[in-house]
C-alpha cells in the first residue's frame, strides 16, 4: 500500500480531474457559519472521497494540486476565498490538514480487502477527513488568532455535527460507486477479476 | 476564471513571483510572530500601507481588501471579545487582517501563469526523486482547464435530476458527477498519450 507505484498519466489526469472536483464542490450552496470565515461546505467530502477512492498518494496529491493553484491565487474555496492570504488566515491549519487527512483516509480505505467495506470506509473518513483534519486545524487556528487552545476548539465543535455528516455521505458514496463504476478505483482489482491474478489495470 | 490581478509596471510588479512569494511569507510569518502590542500593530500597518502605495493601489484597493474579509473580522473579534480582554482582542485581529491583507496584494500584483511558470522551475529539484517538472505543469494546467468541464457536468446532474423530478440528494448527485469526471480524466488521459506526450 505505501510502496511508491508507478505513475502514469491516468494518474495525472485522475488526480487533476479530482483536484477541479473539490474546487467545484465548492461552488454552490456553502453553508456558512459565522458568515463564510470557515464556511461548511461540500470541499472536505471531496477531500474523503479522494482519500477513498484515489488512495492515500494520489488523494493527497489531488488536494495538495487544488491547494498549490489556490496559492497561485485562483478563488477555487468555498465562497470565492482564494490566494496566498488563505494561508496565513486562521484556517490555514484546516488546508495542512487537508492533504494529511486525504493521505489518512487513503491509508485506511485502502488497508486490507479490494472490495471497500463500511465500517472500513467510515473509519477512514472520520479519522482522515475529521480527526486528522481538526488535529492540524485547531492548534494552528489557536496560534494565528491567539485565542487559547480550550476556547478554539470549542468554538470548533460547531462543524463537527456537518463533518460527520459529510463522513457519512463520504461512506455512502464511496460504497454506491464501487456497485456503479468499480473502474474509479483506479489501483484496485476490479470485481469481476480474481485477486492475485496480476491484472490491477 | 475570475482574476483579481491588478495591471501595474511598480516595483512588486516587476519583482520575480518566486522571491515574491517566499518574501511575502518570510514577512507574514515576522508580522504573526512579532506584532502583539498596539504600536507594533500599528507599525505593521504602516508597513502594509506602504506596500500597497509602492504598488500603486490606493486607499480604495487597500479599502475593499478589508472588506472582502470582513467576516473573517466578525468570526475573530467576537469569540476574542468572550474570552480575552478588548485590548488584546482587537490588536489580535488587527494582525491577523493585515496579513490577509497582505497577502491579497502578492496575489493582486503577481500573475498566475507568471507563478505557474515559477512553480513548475521550482518542482526541477523533483527530478532527482523521479518526478518530471512538466508534468507538475501538466497536472496543474489540466486542474484548471478541468474546473469548467467539471462544474458543466454538475449542471447537467442537476438539470438531469430535475427533469425527473428528483430533488438534489448528495447520494444520487455525487455518485454521476464522480462517474463523469473521472471517465473524463481518463478520456483526456488517451488524448495526452495519443499526441505522445510524456508525463
Amino acid at each position: 500500500m505505501f510502496k511508491q507505484a508507478t505513475w502514469d498519466v491516468r494518474d495525472t489526469t485522475r488526480v487533476a480531474a479530482f483536484a477541479a472536483l473539490i474546487a467545484v464542490l465548492g461552488l454552490p450552496g456553502a453553508l456558512p457559519v459565522f458568515g463564510g470565515a470557515v464556511p461548511i461546505t461540500l470541499q472536505t467530502l471531496g477531500v474523503m472521497l479522494a482519500g477513498t477512492i484515489l488512495g492515500p498518494w494520489r488523494g493527497a496529491a489531488a488536494v495538495l494540486t487544488l491547494e498549490a493553484l489556490v496559492l497561485v491565487g485562483l478563488p477555487l474555496l468555498s465562497g470565492g476565498r482564494g490566494g496566498a492570504g488563505v494561508f496565513v488566515g486562521p484556517t490555514a491549519g484546516y488546508l495542512i490538514g487537508w492533504i494529511l487527512g486525504a493521505f489518512v483516509t487513503g491509508a485506511i480505505a485502502f488497508s486490507g480487502s479490494a472490495r471497500p467495506t463500511w465500517w472500513r470506509t467510515a473509519a477512514a473518513c472520520v479519522t482522515g477527513g475529521i480527526l486528522v483534519v481538526y488535529a492540524f486545524g485547531i492548534p494552528i487556528q489557536a496560534l494565528v488568532t491567539r485565542l487559547p487552545l480550550a476556547e478554539t476548539a470549542l468554538t470548533s465543535t460547531v462543524f463537527l455535527p456537518g463533518d460527520l455528516v459529510k463522513a457519512v455521505l463520504a461512506t455512502a458514496i464511496t460504497l454506491t460507486l464501487w456497485r456503479a463504476y468499480p473502474r474509479a478505483f483506479s489501483r484496485r482489482i476490479s470485481p469481476t477479476r480474481s485477486r492475485g491474478a496480476g491484472v490491477t489495470r | 476564471m475570475i482574476s483579481v490581478y491588478r495591471s501595474g509596471t511598480s516595483i512588486l510588479h516587476r519583482l520575480p513571483p518566486g522571491l515574491k512569494l517566499i518574501g511575502f511569507i518570510g514577512t507574514s510569518l515576522v508580522i504573526a510572530v512579532t506584532t502583539t502590542h498596539l504600536l507594533e500593530v500599528v507599525a505593521a500597518a504602516t508597513f502594509v500601507m506602504t506596500g500597497y502605495a509602492a504598488a500603486g493601489l490606493g486607499a480604495r484597493a487597500l479599502t475593499s481588501q478589508i472588506l472582502a474579509v470582513k467576516w473573517v473580522i466578525v468570526f475573530m473579534l467576537v469569540p476574542q471579545l468572550l474570552f480575552l480582554s478588548a485590548l488584546d482582542a482587537v490588536s489580535n485581529t488587527a494582525r491577523v487582517v493585515l496579513i490577509l491583507v497582505l497577502a491579497a496584494l502578492f496575489t493582486m500584483t503577481t500573475r498566475i501563469p507568471d507563478l505557474l511558470d515559477a512553480a513548475e522551475r521550482a518542482a526541477s529539484p523533483l527530478r532527482r526523486v523521479g518526478i518530471r517538472p512538466e508534468s507538475v505543469a501538466l497536472l496543474l494546467g489540466l486542474s484548471i482547464t478541468s474546473i469548467p468541464v467539471i462544474a458543466g457536468f454538475a449542471a447537467t446532474v442537476r438539470d438531469a435530476q430535475r427533469a425527473r423530478g428528483i430533488s438534489a440528494h448528495r447520494v444520487t448527485f455525487a455518485v454521476p458527477l464522480l462517474i463523469m469526471s473521472l471517465k473524463h480524466a481518463d478520456d483526456l488521459a488517451d488524448a495526452v498519450n495519443a499526441r505522445g506526450i510524456e508525463s
